[in-house]
């Protein structure tokens, strides 16, 4: 399942609810690269957030884990980071967008093909139109485009707004 | 017409090819002999349509337009103008089209 949505809009505890629905044996793969005290407390926020659900946890900023097998659901937290992470060499030069995006796509699909369910958090990014410095473009663009190809790999995509689900696609485990 | 609304990189050219139409169908320009508009945003940087203009817009078969209006404020005073413009200008034709289709993640939704 894809959960898409704002800036806390709710998605992350939604996709969490989600997950834990779907096994109980619950990993949670984390993309945010550990640097500054803003990455950190928005750490520790999604940590306590999760405190109590039986999640474990894996950091996984940079390529997420190639796994034989694992039991239960992955909740990937987020596409986002992932793009951000892949796009942006670290001496601010841009990788080629088309290979970040088919890579980053390979990477999910065989990080999930480990587990029994898979749940993606990703991010709505593309409804502002006007054109920020070129590097942050090709990141809107790559999100977008994963967002439509994940999508369509799917079985349910999941809009949230103010916390509340809009099914796009496919149907809930259970009815909120 | 159909209006198609999304924001960047959601599907709305995969879409449009969906529905039949070839890329050589596609045309940014209103006057175009094409049916399809694609990416009303940028014409909208002209500045606001004309009657004629407006007018050849509702004959096309399928507009397309970059949802641009949900993100912060622009700092420069054109691009908060034009931000608004296709707003506006969307709701305008909105009254105009048999079908409004919203495109979140490659996913078709018809909001009207």
């Amino acid at each position: 399942m894809l959960v898409v949505g704002g800036s806390g809009s709710g998605k992350s505890a939604f996709a969490e609810r989600i997950a834990c629905s779907l096994s109980a044996t619950r990993t949670y793969i984390a993309t945010m690269r550990r640097d500054g005290t803003e990455a950190q407390t928005r750490i520790t926020r999604h940590r306590k957030q999760r405190e109590g659900l039986g999640f474990l946890t894996l950091e996984c900023p940079l390529s997420l884990p190639k796994e034989t097998h694992r039991a239960g659901v992955a909740l990937i937290e987020d596409l986002g980071n992932l793009a951000a992470n892949a796009l942006f060499a670290a001496d601010g030069t841009l990788h080629d967008q088309t290979l970040v995006a088919q890579q980053i796509q390979a990477e999910v699909v065989s990080c999930l093909e480990a587990f029994e369910h898979g749940v993606i958090v990703s991010n709505e990014v593309g409804c502002e139109g006007v054109s920020r410095f070129g590097g942050t473009r090709s990141w809107v663009r790559l999100v977008g485009t994963l967002n439509c190809r994940l999508a369509s790999m799917c079985d349910a995509v999941v809009e949230v707004v103010a916390g509340q689900p809009s099914v796009l696609k496919g149907v809930l485990p259970w009815t909120p | 017409m159909i209006l198609v609304i999304g924001g960047i990189a959601s599907g709305k050219r995969t879409y449009i090819r969906s529905l039949g139409y070839r890329e050589d169908d596609m045309n940014s320009s209103i006057h175009a002999d094409s049916p399809v508009l694609y990416g009303l945003e940028e014409v909208l940087r002209q500045g606001t349509l004309s009657a004629d203009d407006l007018d050849a817009v509702i004959r096309k078969e399928v507009v397309t337009c970059c949802e641009v209006g949900q993100g912060v404020v622009p700092l420069d005073a054109t691009d908060r103008a034009w931000r608004e413009l296709v707003g506006r200008t969307c709701v305008e034709l909105a009254k105009h089209a048999d079908k409004i289709i919203r495109m979140v993640c490659g996913i078709p939704t018809v909001i009207r």
